[in-house]
């Protein structure tokens, strides 16, 4: 392979970004800009009687305060990712019925964002107030319905094995486990809150958005204000970070809306709290799981049981519950029967989050597997071993090639999982305020959107008269490096560098159409489009160069931006470039298209030491090794990067990460103080490692990581301080009260 | 509204301020330096930081007013693409910049961090760092890029 593709390549606006001169959407200004500040519901659940705003409009720079009568009633769904696409729509652009804590219900629009806030406190709303439902379980089975004609829990999902065959299964094995796991929401907390202009003019709108999604905001804003698709013009400016969390339409409609009304651009910026409750989080979940088990650790069957907590409306939860059902069979290779279903409630919209399903899911299954395995005394990494895919027993054509089993053995290396097991039983020994522990997670997650629906992108690449590339690709880079990997696959192609290849920002009506960046599709769909892409223009160079300098074809080939017959340069791509727009009077331009339905997973095996303050209950983690297989590796430092930002979600996600309510459904962490990320000097040294035997279907054997980077986080720290202090914990993230309850028993 | 000097990337800036506007606010909104960036706007996440007299502080929680007679240098103080500061293209060339929204305010922690102590142990520059927030990298390679800029900067002496 070339020096290329796995390199150590820094994300390609890194400068810019280090600099301070990237630009954000909350750092656009437009002409004639006003600032726009949501009315959110202080209540969880009721009708909006009545909103005085009054005295706010005699606030001087206050322009118009809107409400749900100047919005559209046309109901949609902020998941939409295509038009046409058929989920269940509950929500509105502001609410009249309101349903959480933050849930839109006007809009103030000011000369600046400081009179808007201060004109927010002059607001008076009142409201006709309902008792809310907060937990999935008490509303899955409330009489009070949440939407008018949808059942709290929405529906159901049921796959995998049939269920008599499992229950059959369990009540032969030697034991049954049964366990029942409550998961909490969590919050994406990228660093850049959300950001919104809507600027409408001339009869078309324009929407600068902090958005993983451009072209379904663009369907949405089109449906919902009854626009042609061509008038609505989506640009996605640099993101800063995103992790699902940017997927869902939050404020894009808001803002073209009160543009339209005002007829001026107008900015929202969310503040930290605004986009905690009123954006999207992971949803909460209750797992109910019971497994047939034989005295060896081989599991004969599961029944996996999962309710959701979707939020106020129902959004993704249909398909969070679908996604989540297919990693697992992608996992374990016993019979396991999974209904899932998700449940509306009054707490924030639930959403896409890193992983979308997966890290529940398998925190949930991971957490039993790991009491199974030290309730038999047997060694968890052994035990995982007898129940998942063996790349061997596989069809890889049709499976693709799991290699779970090299990621486990891998990781086992690097940890030195079985000395330091019998070196912490002599710590512990040694130490008696403190108690030391290993765990082992592991975790699976998809390369791609399909076959949930249709996974295509187009692309445009142009050659410039100095040799040099432009490249219109609407991939949404969140930071992850989706755009970078692609540069570094045409670069392999073109023999370029990939400062040689210059990117667009998404832009709706100049970039070829695209779905939008999740499902972990930057490099395994997008990049493959880019693959195909680059041989496109390396053909189209080739056609190019017969003409120019009267050789054939086959005898040509490409190396360092220059056409070579033999051992002989005929002509720099440049002046290619320059022969087509003289002499042929056409620019070097391609146009390709590419759709994905390999659906490969990318799996990951993570280990973690911990140790427990025995008098505080304190947790530290010391120790982290992960290994993924993600196929090929495209950019060293991208791959790794988002392995180890991965896995700081994860060890949050066990540790300290949670959005709890109080029973009116006010978020009780609702600012970063309270709502606790961790910091550099809270983390462990993390080594990362990679089996890239190569995967078939991407580009050059590469799978994705972003999202399967998180999965198997979370169930090693807790599966790890279970081992510390000989028993797991219930809550999570685990509390520091229950593991001293466990110690002192 | 005051009328008030302030001073910033060594150059004078006069503006006018209202009593509880932040320093955060009038780089951002009035003198449209946008480098420095909001996270939180409750001294949680750092993205705001700029150095007033050579600490490290986060501009969201300082009152406009109070910085007169501050020497204030905000990321785009430090350098420019065309003219990066070494701690800048540390960051750069280790690969710690993914989605980058935390970077200014890691870049001018560090510039603290070092002017204070040439030298760090890993334990040093972690706790150094343990007032920015990274939702992204896991501080990894920002710890490698802060090892990086040590490197770099006793070169260039």
């Amino acid at each position: 392979m070339s020096k290329i593709i796995g390199s150590k390549t820094p994300i390609d606006d890194s400068l810019a970004k280090a600099t301070g001169e990237a630009i954000y959407t909350t750092d656009i200004s437009l002409a004639n800009m006003c600032y726009g500040k949501l009315i959110l519901s202080t209540i969880a659940f009721g009708k909006v009687k009545s909103i005085d705003f009054s005295e706010a409009l005699k606030v001087s720079g206050v322009i118009d305060v809107l409400t749900y009568k100047d919005f559209p009633d046309e109901k949609y769904n902020s998941a939409l990712r295509f038009k046409g696409h058929g989920i269940l729509k509950t929500e509105t652009v502001i609410s009249e019925t309101v349903r959480f804590v933050g849930d839109r219900i006007g809009i103030i629009i000011a000369e600046s964002l400081k009179i808007a806030e201060k004109a927010l406190k002059l607001i008076k709303v009142e409201y006709e107030e309902y008792k809310p439902l907060i937990d999935e379980e008490e509303a899955a089975v409330s009489e009070i319905k949440l939407h008018e004609g949808i059942n709290n829990k929405v529906g159901t999902i049921a796959t995998g094995a049939e269920a008599d065959i499992v229950s059959n299964l369990i009540e032969k094995a030697d034991f049954i486990f049964e366990d029942k796991i409550k998961i909490p929401m969590v919050n994406h907390v990228s660093i850049e809150t959300f950001s919104v202009i809507g600027d409408y003019r001339s009869k078309k709108v324009t929407v600068y958005a902090s958005t993983q999604n451009s072209f379904a905001v663009r369907v949405l804003i089109s449906d919902v204000f009854n626009m042609p698709l061509n008038k609505v013009r989506v640009i996605q400016p640099t993101l800063g970070g995103a992790f699902g969390g940017k997927l869902e339409v939050v404020t894009e409609l808001v803002a073209a809306g009160a543009s339209m009304k005002v007829g001026r651009p107008v900015k929202i910026i969310l503040t930290r709290k605004e986009s905690m409750i009123a954006s999207r989080t992971r949803n909460g979940a209750t797992i109910e799981v019971k497994s047939g088990v034989n005295k060896d650790g081989t599991i004969l069957a599961t029944d996996y049981r999962i309710l959701i907590n979707t939020g106020g409306y129902v959004g993704s939860g249909m398909n969070v519950i679908g996604a989540m059902s297919h990693k697992l069979l992608k996992m374990f290779k016993y019979p396991l029967r999974y209904t899932g279903s998700p449940v509306v409630t009054n707490t924030p919209i639930a959403g896409a989050m890193r992983g979308y399903g997966s890290p529940q899911a398998f925190l949930g299954m991971h957490i039993h597997l790991d009491k199974i395995a030290k309730s038999l005394g047997l060694d968890p990494v052994e035990m995982l071993m007898k129940n998942i895919y063996d790349n061997k027993e596989v069809d890889i054509l049709t499976f693709g090639n799991p290699e779970i089993k090299a990621c486990l053995n891998r990781g086992k290396e690097l940890f030195d999982w079985e000395t330091k097991k019998s070196e912490i039983k002599e710590f512990n020994k040694n130490n008696p305020g403190l108690l030391r522990g290993v765990g082992v997670g592991i975790g699976a997650h998809g390369s791609g959107v399909y076959p949930a629906h249709q996974d295509c992108v187009n692309l445009l690449l142009r050659l410039n008269e100095d040799g040099t590339f432009n490249y219109w690709s609407a991939s949404h880079d969140m930071g992850n490096g989706s755009l970078t990997a692609q540069k570094i696959i045409m670069s392999e192609v073109l023999t370029t560098d990939v400062i040689d290849i210059e990117s667009t920002q998404v832009n709706t009506e100049t970039c070829p159409w695209n779905l939008g960046d999740y499902a972990s599709r930057g490099v395994f769909v997008e990049g493959q489009g880019s693959y195909k892409l680059a041989a496109a223009m390396k053909d189209l160079i080739l056609e190019t160069s017969v003409l120019m300098f009267k050789v054939h074809k086959e005898a040509l080939t490409i190396k360092d931006k220059k056409v070579w017959l033999d051992n002989k340069a005929l002509g720099s791509f440049g002046e290619i470039a320059m022969y087509a727009q003289t002499t042929l009077q056409k620019e070097l331009t391609v146009l390709i298209d590419h759709h994905s339905i390999a659906g490969r997973t990318s799996y990951g095996a993570h280990f973690a030491e911990v140790e427990v303050d025995k008098v505080t209950g304190g947790i530290k983690v010391i120790d982290y090794v992960a290994v993924h297989d993600s196929g090929t590796v495209i950019n060293r430092y991208g791959i790794e990067g988002q392995l180890e930002g991965g896995i700081h979600m994860g060890i949050g996600y066990a540790l300290s990460e949670k959005m709890t309510f109080d029973d009116k459904g006010n978020l009780l962490e609702n600012n970063l103080k309270k709502y606790h990320v961790f910091k550099a000097n809270e983390m462990p040294k993390i080594k990362v490692d990679f089996i890239e035997t190569g995967d078939n279907g991407g580009p050059f054997g590469a799978k994705s990581i972003s999202e399967c980077a998180t999965v198997p986080s979370a169930q090693t720290i807790i599966n790890a301080v279970a081992d510390a202090i000989g028993e797991h914990t219930t809550h999570i993230p685990i509390s520091k009260e229950e593991v001293l309850n466990i110690i002192n028993k | 509204m005051t009328e008030c000097r302030l001073t910033i990337n060594k150059k004078e800036y006069s503006v006018q301020v209202e009593e509880k506007w932040t320093l955060l606010y009038v780089l951002r909104e009035v003198l449209g330096l946008t480098g420095t960036k909001e996270g939180c706007g409750t001294s949680d996440c750092g993205a705001c930081k700029v150095l007033v007299d050579g600490k490290a502080l986060n501009s969201c929680s300082l009152l406009a007013l109070k910085m007169v007679g501050k020497d204030i240098t905000t990321i785009e103080g430090l350098g420019s693409s065309d003219k990066p500061h070494p701690i800048q293209e540390a960051f750069v060339e280790a690969g710690a910049v993914q989605c980058g929204f935390c970077t200014p305010g890691m870049v001018i922690s560090t510039k603290a961090l070092l002017d204070e102590n040439n030298d760090p142990t890993e334990e040093e520059i972690r706790e150094g760092l343990s007032k920015n927030l990274c939702r992204c990298t896991g501080y990894v390679k920002i710890v490698d890029a802060v090892k990086l800029s040590v490197k770099k900067l006793k070169e260039m002496k």
